[in-house]
This record gives C-alpha cells, structure tokens and sequence, in this order.
C-alpha cells in the first residue's frame, strides 16, 4: 500500500486494492514479455529466415554489453536525454505535434511521481507534504491539463493536417485515449467533489477538531464555505466579521496546517462550483467512494492492457531510439536487423508523419491503394510476415499490397521524417523480398512468369469472364487508336537504334521480340501479344526508337503504354497462389 | 536567378553529392534555389497508369506554379518525366480536365505557367558559357571524361528541347569549361541500362559494362554523369569487377572543383577518385 | 520562361532530308543563323551513295559516265528541269562542300571525279553513283575493270563475306548474280563474334559492336582464314557507325587488302551513319534542329518582312520567326505534297502545284511504262531566284525558296539524281537567298 495516496489507504480494503494492483501489474508485464518476444520472433525479410531465434538473441546480448560498456555508452545516454526524454526528432519535424506529445509525457510522468506514488515518492523527497497543499494543488490540475493539452493539441494537428490520404485505423489507441481521458475525468470530479463536499468536512472535522457538531463548528464552516468552497446547503453568505475571525481562528488550530486554499486548482475548484447544487446528493450516494473507485481501477485497467495497444509505442519507440544509438550509422549484423525490424513493427505509432511527407502520396491517392503509405505498407508488411496476409487469402489484398511496395520509389523520406528513428527503408527492402518470395514480385517480374503468347491465351479464355469497362481509351490511348501505329513501313529503324536488342546477345537474358514487330503486332490487331512481352517490360524507355521514327511513330511512348495496360490486364488474369 | 529545386527521390537518398554539390555550385553562380515540398516525378507510375504518373507530375508543377517559380532538376530522368507530362496534358484535354479535378482537391492547379529545366542547360543557356568561364579558378586540365547526358535529357527532342538529340554538345561544352577534356565514344548515346534493371538484370548490367568498356577504350579516365540513374549505375556495374575501373564523376562536382570550392561541399571524399592529384 | 531560347533566326529551313540539311548547312556556311524542322527519317533511306545524275534522259535509261557532260545534254534538252538550272561548276562546289562538311562529321567520302561510278549493291546489281564513302570505294575501284576501255578486263578476284543471321545481305547471292560479269567473286559466312547465340542480327548492332577492338579483332581474324587468293574483301556495311573510317581502316591492316562495303537495303546502317553526320553537321554549325516537330502555320508579315513559323509537336508549342524561308519538304513520300481527290496541293501554305490537269493523265497505264508517269514530275515552279510562284505567276514572297524534290520537272528517281537535285538547288538557292538578305540589310 505504500504505492498508493493517502486517500486510497482510508478508503479502499487493502486485499482488494493490492489484488487489483498486483494482477495489472502482472498482465502488464506479462504482456510486456509477451509482445517483446515477437522482436525475436517475427522475421521480416529473406534474410531475417535465414537467422535463428538464438542468433538473435545472441546479437541482443552481444549489443546489449557493447551499448553498456562500449565507447557508444555517451551515445547511448545523449539518446536517452535528447531522443527519448526531450523527443528530439519529433522536435526537429513538427514543432505542434512535438509540444502535444511533450506535454503528455511530461504531465503523465509527473502525476505518476507526484501522485500515483506520492507514498513513494513525494512525501519522501518533501516532508512537509500534504496533497491539499500549496503547490501541490496547482501542480496536480496542471500535470493533468498538461496531458489533456497534449491530446487534444495531438488531435488538432491531425485534424489541421489532415491529407485526404487514408490513416491506418487504430481503435485500440482511441480506446486507450478514452481510457486516459477517463482516469484524468475521475481524477478531476474526485477533488472537485472533495472540495465541495459537507460530508468530508464532517469526517475531517471529527478527526481534528474532535466534533461534528454543525454549530460549535460553525465559525469554521463559514470559513470553509465562503474561503474554500465547501457547499453547506444550510449556510448563507455573508457572514459577520466576528464569525469570521473565529472561524480563522479555529482554521488556523486545525486545518491550516494540511489544507491551501483549494483555488489554485484551478481545474477542479471551478468544477466543483458547477458540483456545488448536487453535491448534497452526491455525498448521499458516497460520490468520494465510487468516483475513487473508477479512478483507481481506471488507471489499473491502463496498466493492464498497455501492452496491447498502441500505447505500447512507449516502450517500443524508447527502445527503438537507443538500439539506433548503440550502433554508428545504424550498422547491424543480419540477426541485429532482423530484430530491429520486428520492434519496427511495434513501435510504430502510426503517426502518419511519414505519410504526409511520402513521395508517392498522391499516386497512393490517385490508384486508390493506400498500401503506398508507409504507415500501411508496415502494417502491411507485419501481417505478410506474421502470415496473416497470406491466410486472408484475398488476392486483391495480396496485388494491392504488391502494387504499393513495388512502386515506393525508395526515396527515404519516411525513414529521414520518422519521429521513432525506424529504418523504414531497411524495412521496405525486406518486405519487397517476402512479397516476392510469397508469389507476388513487382509487375516486370510476375510478367515474365509465362511467354507472351501463354498471356494472350489466358486473356483470350478469360474474355468472357470481364465485363468491366475497357480501360484502353484513357490508359492506352496511343495503342488503342490505329493512326498512331498504322504508318509504320516496318523499316527496321527502331530495332537498328534499340540499345536493349543490340546487347540481347545472351540466350538467358534475351528479348523475344524486336520494337518493329511490337509495331506490327499492333499493325495486325494483336495488341493481347504485345503485353506479355519481354521486349514491352525490358524496353530501356530511352526513345531512340521514338526520336529515329522515320515515320514519326511515339515507339517508346506505346511500349510505355502497353506496359500499363499489361499491369492492368495481366493482372486481372493472373491468378496468385500463396505458398503454403 | 531563382528556381525551385526539385530533387527527385534518387538523389537524397541515394546520392547526396549530387545535392550537395548542385547547391554549392550553384550558390557561387548565385542561382538561389527554394526548396518545396515535392512529390514523386511520377515516372515509376507510367508503368501501372498513365494518368496516375501525369497527376504525380501535374502536382509538382502545380507547387511550383503556386510558389512562382520555374523548377530545376539535376536528374535527368525526373526533367524527362515532369515535361512528358507536360506533353500528355497539352495533347489530351480530357486528361487534362481530369487532373485539374485531383489536383483541386488540394486547391493548386495546372497551367503550363512554370517551365521544367535541366540543371546543364540552365548552367549552360541560362547562366552562360562566359560567366562559368569566368567563375572557373582551378581548371582541370589532362583530365579526360565521357560526357554521359541520360536519355532523358535528350529524347524524345520535342519533349526534352535539351540539344540536337543526334550530335548534343552541350555537355562537352560545359566540360571544356572546366579545362577537362571530353573524348569521344561511339556508345555515348546509349542507355546505361538503368530502367531495365529491375526487369533483367543481366541485360541492364550488360548494357552498362558496355558502355563503361566503351568509355574506358576512348581514355576516358571518369564518367561525367548529369543523373544520378546513370551514375548509381555505373558505379554498381563495376562494383564487384576486381580491377581499379573507371569512376563516375557528378559534372557539379568538376565544375565545383575547376570553380575552387573544396572537395567537402562538393561531396567528394571518396579517396578513389581521379580528380584528387591534379 | 527565365531559359533563353533564341526565337528568331535568319533562316528557317523546313525539312530535313537530303536538300532540307544541304541548305541548312549552305545557309549556316554563309553564316546566317538557322534552324531547321524536320526529323530527318528521310535520310536513313538514303544509301551514302550520292547521286549525281546518273540517267538521261530517264524514257531510255541511258546511263552516263560523266554526270557533267549528262548535265550539258540535260541543259540541252529540259532546260526546265532545276539541275539544268545550276551552273556545273557550282554543283561541283556544293558537292565539294557537302562531302567536306559529312568527311568533318566522321563519313569521310573518296575523293570526287569527273565521273560517275559503279558500286555493287546487296542484291547483286550494279549502281551508277558519283559521291562514294571512302569505305566503300574499294569496290567501285575493282568495278572500274568493267569500263575500262580497249581490253576486255575482269574485276580482280574478290571474297564477299557475309554473317549467319544477317538476313538483309547474302555473299552467295551477290555472287551468283553477278557471276558473269565477275567470275573472280567469291563468297564466306561468318559468325559474328558475341552473337552467336543471336538468331536474327541487324546490321547497326553488328556495327556498333565492331567499334570495340576487341569484337573487330575476332572478326578480322575469322575472315583472314578465307581469304585465298582474294585481292580484296567485301562486306555489308557493317564496319560502325561513326567510327566508321577508324573501323574500316582496321580492317584494311587486319587483313591485308582493300576492303570495301556493300551498301546494304535501306533502311540500315548507311542511313544511320548518313542522319549521323548530317545532324553532326547541324550541330557543329550551330544549327537549331526541331527534329520531332512540324510546321502547323506560316505567315508573313508584310511589314516586318519576317515569317512566323508555328511548330506542333513541341510541348506548349512553339513559335519562331525567320527573315526567311526555304521549303525543303519533298514530294508525297516526305508530306511536302499532299494528293487529293481534288489534286495535289503544297501541304503547308496550299502553294499552286504544277501538275498534270487531271487525275486521269497522272498515271500511264503500264506501272513500268520507261517514260514514267506524269505526277512523278508535278510540283512547284519557281522564278530564277528558287522562289515559288503564286497563282499570277510572282513569287510568293519575296524570301521563300523551295530546293529538292518538291521542285517541278525533274523525275529524280528515274534519272538517279536525287542527291544532286538536293544539293546542288539548295547551294544555288542559298546563294540567292544571301543575297536577298545581305541586299536587305544594306
């Protein structure tokens, strides 16, 4: 019980409390090991399977002796204190977001010290302490607006910058934002109550002035009713000055010596103005005891189930900055990086910083497939890795996830912007490599799977099936229209001037066709021939063939053309089996 | 002389002294460049969706518009995709239409106002053959490079008005400038094998390493790169051959070190290369 | 726009084939700024081979050997025709000049003669030609033997090579077809170096591929085996690209003997190298190409006396203007000519056509009738200074020219003078169009 305030101890059984306590204490840690182990789990990447489970947890071994006695400990510390206390790169990318989420921890920690331990912590480090106490009053409501503050400022900022663009959903954390409101709410009407509760004043009364009696202790309630905002529904004010003086009298004897003037909450104190007309009703249903009641179990509940939400980052991310720091220009063995890319996954809070900012943003907006995002393309790469993806068995979601990865253009903007420090892009690497071994490699690749002649066959047999709208006209507009290919005299130029055909020497690496006979594929109205061909997805793009047209054919711009018509049409033809 | 600076996703990642040394050299000619919020070229997308690529372009150029300013970009492959999507919404007005509905959404708009140039011939047309002489110190002499443009640079001619796409002359003249020599090699032209490299990767390095043979059989002792495809791609095409070869060589970072800024700011610390010594 | 893109120019050439880059080089010699629209595709159908005028007149298919003495009997008898209308000693400088201009661009030519000359082609027939690349002109000096006059000569003895899946050019083929005019010809097949695995090989990757030493070395050294006897080597025209001298050279000392190519089917490596250093030319003269781009209007100002050209095919479109202008656009096959049910119009400014009256009398019935067909010689008329005539017979404007092919009277490809119709219009044209400049600006 030492843990606990004061007023827990006079108001709750203790068995009751320390069971509570001591069951979230132990889901939390549970869960903590629960969901650290999967950094040593889940493997993400061709050469994450490469590595055991020992290999990595000998790399955390071995990076855990070098972080602590190795020449990177300054590092390491400096990380702590700029990284993780003051969030340093939060800092350095959005100023509004980094002051919310300050606020939060600052807040949170502090009332965590200053009250959820004050036995602890408080009333040994400040004698004189009292919770009704100058400063402490303040303190409290200020520790608690400061993270409400922080919420609702990190809130503001998403919606001020919201970007059309799809987030990740996140329930959990919005459970948990409410769960947090919720201890704050309680903790806010508890003190309010108190403060303007006759039926506290009673009980104090009795322990220290050793009476209840409403009129011998009628000088001090005057005191209490008109100083510090108790709500005797059987007082007036004014008083007379005589009342008064001896009430201070009798205030200063018993009171004064744990109990400020409640203003300074300045949270609580105008609630309990606003409580003040029921709160005659709410003393008769013992508000001070379930309002505690929800409180504290409100916070056990917190601590229960952190683990398991996105609250989680607050162990993850801290992690994540100092595993950054104990390795110079984030070199890690192959068992280091597969770990590293399992606490990636949780500790990424979904921010969406990385999504504001990613380069492909609006094809990710214009395709309508939000797995180019980065917040979701590593959900995305989470559940290809954890095989959820896979078992869902849902094609589309497979292509679609495919489609994003392949697209991402590498830029690294999301690692450079991420306020937790993850390597995205190492992530990116490796997920593109799953996504290929599970079947689904990027479009130049699943093409080459079968001959052209083998697609023109599949989308022949399929001709039936899809009666969707023919999507040529506006994605293939040169291809679709005979005038742009139909002066071609098959001279051979394109071919003569193709770098692509001049150094398709090798059998393994050959081209099938020539640009000239793609032209007069479509010449011949068998453009189904051209899309599955290799000439098509190893055209270089770097128009010779277009520039040296005699006959002023945009060659390169329909090799371009039919390529995404084959991306298009291919793939509704092509059929994905997982590996099991 | 002011121009949004657009990047592309290469050259941060992947290549910063070219960042580095564009924004040095350009500095000492006193071209200031903005940075905007840029997104993707969009040249990635030409192979799932047309329109998909022209709005990825559209926006930026719609930012840019906003801003007032004309772009400038030292890589070649972004220069040919933003104006080849210039061409496509010039040529398609229904196109057109449909990228000014998804651009509206964000409240820009495309209207052709702002012009995409590559960073040689700005520094040739724009600043000028004589104020770069006139800026060069510390001229290169005895070195010889293969001036590598990137197709994107130069064709399609009608998209790109870079040079005569057949017999350009723009780099070369901008290499004299330095005092280096450019040598004549008869691949100069071709591809470097970069856009075929996710789909064959055989033939993309073959491409490459025969271009690179071709450079080196010329004397040149660098490649004079403008896009940071070309170089990345050379300097892995040769990355695991056991012999010294032939390095890539950004033109800023020669026209930097001929201009007297240090080899820091221009990127150059890797101790290989063969400007250092002379 | 803060880049500076120049707009106006002295001359505005629209075209770019044989006559639209003999002008823009005479024009940009004079050193007047240029530039030039057109993408030259018409060129990568030329053979290297530069007529002269081979054929006079075309209804007998008389061959010449002296395009100069078939030029005086051409002024004889079709003064009209515009190769009658340049004096010869100007046509042999514009001829000097042209070759000069493409030996300086990295296609180095023979020297020019007095005469024309005969050249082997792929499918075994021999051309009457005047302008030879140097690197094929091993082979018109071993046809000489068949001209030569008094003693029935033979050509010495030869060894065509040819390469397994080069399709456009068979050495048995040549040889068989000429094996009674010259018994000494013998033929090889090769594999070419580095493409044996490739079943079907285009001549300009074989050329390009020989521009590397090591890939030449290899190929010398397959062919050296079947030399025999053989006096000298003949191969497609596959000895690089602009290279082609240095590739040529190589093989001469790598084998011993002349060694000369046989200029393959158009469209193929002659053409290529031919564009090559043409827009070589363009480039080291400085003039300004629109190679994908089109003339979509041209108008003059009366006042101004300059022309406003509007070119499509450029992004956003683009407008220059040109104190003046030369119609280099050819006939039908290069769109300088459109024909329609209502006749044959000039494509860009609807110039009057000379043509016959109707469209009955365009064609003779037989296709191979040898007088050849009477549209073949429609198109515009101009006054002494190459300046298209209007409806009333004036000039259209006053600096408008028109060389080449979209000249009326002249049926270039039955005489074989396409080259020299080009060439030698463009030179007189350009000298007038100097002249009309420099009288203007005093």
């Amino acid at each position: 019980m030492a843990l606990a305030a004061t007023s827990v101890k006079k108001t709750m059984p203790h068995t009751l409390f320390h069971t509570a306590l001591y069951a979230s204490l132990a889901l939390c840690v549970l869960g903590l090991l629960w969901r650290s182990s999967a950094w040593f789990r889940v493997r993400v990447g061709p050469d994450a399977r490469a590595v055991t489970l020992s290999q990595r947890l000998g790399a955390l071994l071995r990076g855990t002796a070098t972080a602590l006695f190795g020449a990177r400990v300054l590092h390491i510390l400096g990380a702590c204190f700029l990284d993780v206390l003051l969030l340093r790169r939060l800092f350095a990318r959005e100023k509004p977001r980094w002051l919310g989420h300050l606020l939060i921890l600052a807040g949170f920690t502090l009332l965590l010290l200053m009250h959820a331990f004050e036995a602890l912590v408080t009333v040994k480090l400040f004698p004189g302490y009292e919770s009704t106490l100058a400063p402490y009053l303040f303190l409290r409501n200020l520790f608690g607006a400061m993270v409400v503050a922080g919420i609702a400022l990190l809130y503001f900022e998403r919606w001020r910058r919201r970007t059309g663009l799809v987030s990740v959903r996140r329930p959990m954390a919005a459970a948990f934002a409410v769960l947090l409101g919720f201890v704050l709410a309680t903790g806010y009407l508890l003190e309010a109550h108190k403060i303007a509760s006759p039926q506290a004043f009673y009980r104090m009364a009795k322990r220290y002035s050793g009476t209840t009696d409403p009129g011998e202790l009628m000088p001090l309630r005057a005191v209490w009713a008109s100083e510090f905002g108790v709500a005797f529904d059987d007082l007036k004010e004014p008083f007379a000055s005589n009342v008064m003086e001896r009430g201070r009298q009798m205030h200063d004897a018993d009171c004064a010596g744990c109990h400020a003037k409640p203003a300074s909450a300045f949270v609580s104190y105008p609630v309990s103005r606003l409580l003040a007309p029921v709160t005659a009703l709410l003393d008769k249903g013992r508000a001070d005891i379930w309002l505690l009641y929800l409180h504290v179990f409100a916070c056990f509940l917190g601590l229960a189930t952190l683990p398991f939400t996105r609250f989680f980052h607050a162990v993850a991310v801290p992690i994540s900055l100092l595993v950054n720091a104990s390795a110079p220009n984030r070199a890690f063995s192959a068992a280091g990086r597969a770990s590293r890319r399992a606490l990636a996954l949780d500790a990424c809070l979904r921010c969406g910083i990385c999504d504001a900012h990613c380069s492909v943003a609006p094809l990710a907006r214009h395709l309508g497939n939000p797995y180019l995002l980065p917040s979701h393309k590593l959900v995305a790469t989470g559940a290809l890795a954890n095989g959820r993806l896979l078992r869902s068995g849902r094609e589309s979601d497979g292509f679609r996830v495919a489609e994003g990865a392949f697209l991402c253009t590498d830029c690294g903007r999301c690692t450079n912007d991420c306020p937790a420090g993850l390597d995205l892009e190492d992530l990116w690497q490796a997920g593109r490599g799953d996504l290929a071994a599970a079947g689904l490699p990027a479009p130049a690749q699943w093409v080459r799977a079968l001959p052209a002649l083998a697609w023109a066959e599949a989308l022949e047999a399929a001709a039936g099936q899809h009666t969707a709208t023919d999507p040529d006209a506006s994605c293939a507009p040169l291809s679709a229209d005979r005038r742009s290919f139909s002066r071609c005299v098959q001279c051979q130029t394109c071919t003569n001037v193709c770098p692509v055909v001049a150094q398709s020497i090798a059998a393994d690496h050959r081209v099938d066709l020539t640009p000239q006979k793609v032209m007069n594929l479509l010449r011949l109205g068998l453009r189904d021939l051209t899309l599955g061909s290799r000439m098509v997805w190893d055209c270089a793009t770097c128009y010779q063939c277009q520039e040296n047209c005699p006959e002023g054919l945009r060659v390169t711009d329909i090799m371009c053309e039919l390529r995404a018509l084959a991306a298009h049409r291919l793939g509704a033809v092509r059929s994905w089996k997982a590996p099991s | 002389m002011k121009y949004a600076l657009f990047l592309g996703c290469k050259i941060p990642s992947r290549l910063p002294a070219y960042e580095l040394s564009t924004r040095a050299v350009l500095l000492r000619l006193g071209v200031t460049l903005v940075d905007l919020e840029f997104n993707c070229c969009g040249y990635p997308a030409r192979n799932v969706s047309r329109e998909a690529f022209v709005v990825a372009a559209a926006r930026n150029l719609a930012i840019a518009e906003r801003a007032g300013l004309d772009v400038l970009t030292p890589c070649t492959c972004c220069f040919g995709s933003l104006r080849h999507a210039i061409s496509f919404l010039e040529e398609d007005p229904e196109l057109r239409s449909r990228v000014s509905q998804a651009l509206a959404v964000e409240g820009i708009a495309w209207s052709g106002k702002t012009e995409v140039e590559h960073l040689l011939p700005v520094l040739a047309r724009t600043i000028g053959v004589d104020a770069l002489g006139a800026a060069v110190r510390a001229p290169r002499a005895g070195l010889r490079v293969a001036a590598q443009y990137g197709c994107h640079a130069l064709r399609p001619s009608n998209v790109a008005r870079f040079d005569n796409p057949l017999a350009p002359t723009t780099f070369e003249t901008l290499i004299r400038l330095t005092g280096a020599t450019p040598v004549d090699w008869p691949r100069q032209l071709d591809c470097c094998g970069d856009p075929l490299h996710e789909s064959n990767a055989p033939l993309s390095e073959h491409i490459a390493r025969a271009k690179i043979a071709d450079a080196k059989a010329s004397g040149a002792e660098a490649m004079c790169t403008a896009c940071p495809h070309c170089h990345l791609r050379f300097d892995s095409a040769q990355a695991g051959s056991p012999k010294p070869s032939i390095r890539s060589l950004l033109y800023t970072q020669l026209l930097g070190l001929a201009m007297g800024l240090d080899e820091k700011s221009l990127g150059l610390e890797c101790p290989e290369s063969p400007i250092r010594g002379r | 726009m803060t880049g500076e893109r120049r707009n106006s120019f002295d001359v505005a050439v629209i075209g770019a084939g044989m006559a639209g880059m003999a002008a823009a080089l005479f024009a940009a010699q004079r050193g007047l700024s240029c530039i030039q629209v057109g993408s030259g595709g018409g060129v990568l159908f030329a053979s290297g081979l530069l007529d002269l005028l081979a054929v006079h007149p075309a209804a007998e298919g008389r061959q010449w050997q002296s395009p100069f003495a078939a030029l005086a009997a051409l002024a004889r008898e079709q003064p009209d025709h515009p190769l009658a209308r340049v004096d010869p000693a100007s046509i042999r400088t514009a001829f000097e000049t042209f070759v000069t201009a493409l030996g300086e661009a990295g296609l180095a030519y023979a020297p020019l003669d007095e005469r024309n000359r005969k050249v082997l082609t792929s499918i075994g027939t021999l051309k009457t030609t005047f302008g030879v690349p140097l690197s094929m002109v091993a082979g018109a000096n071993a046809l000489d033997a068949l001209d030569a006059p008094n003693t029935p000569n033979t050509p010495p003895r030869c060894l065509l090579v040819d390469f397994r899946g080069l399709r456009e050019f068979s050495a048995r083929q040549i040889a068989t077809t000429l094996a009674d005019r010259w018994p000494g010809l013998c033929h090889g097949r090769i594999e070419f170096p580095g493409f044996e695995d490739v079943p079907e090989l285009y001549a300009a990757h074989l050329a390009r591929a020989l521009e590397t030493g090591e890939t030449r070395d290899r190929t010398i050294a397959l062919i050296r085996p079947m030399l025999g006897d053989a006096q000298l080597v003949g191969l497609p025209t596959v000895l690089g690209l602009g290279r082609c001298r240095e590739v040529h050279a190589a093989f001469e000392a790598g084998l011993g003997v002349p060694v000369f190519e046989i200029p393959t089917m158009p469209t193929s490596v002659p053409g290529l190298r031919l564009l090559g250093a043409l827009e070589t030319v363009m480039s080291a003269r400085g003039v300004r190409r629109r190679r994908l781009a089109s003339v979509r209007a041209l108008a003059f100002d009366a006042n101004t006396g300059t022309a406003t050209l509007d070119l499509d095919g450029v992004p956003g479109g683009e407008r220059v203007s040109a104190r003046a202008v030369v119609l280099a656009t050819g006939r039908f096959s290069g769109r300088g000519l459109t024909a329609d049910r209502g006749g044959v119009r000039e494509s860009i400014l609807g110039l009057p056509v000379h043509q016959p009256a109707s469209r009955e009398a365009w064609h003779q019935r037989d296709f191979l009738d040898p007088s050849g067909h009477a549209i073949n010689r429609a198109g515009l008329r101009t006054d002494d200074a190459w300046r298209p005539l209007d409806m009333s017979g004036k000039p259209a404007w006053p600096r408008l020219f028109a060389v080449g092919s979209i000249l009326a009277d002249q049926d270039w490809m039955r005489s074989k003078c396409g080259s020299g119709l080009a060439i030698a219009t463009a030179w007189a044209a350009m000298q007038q169009l100097a002249d009309q400049l420099h009288g203007n600006t005093g």
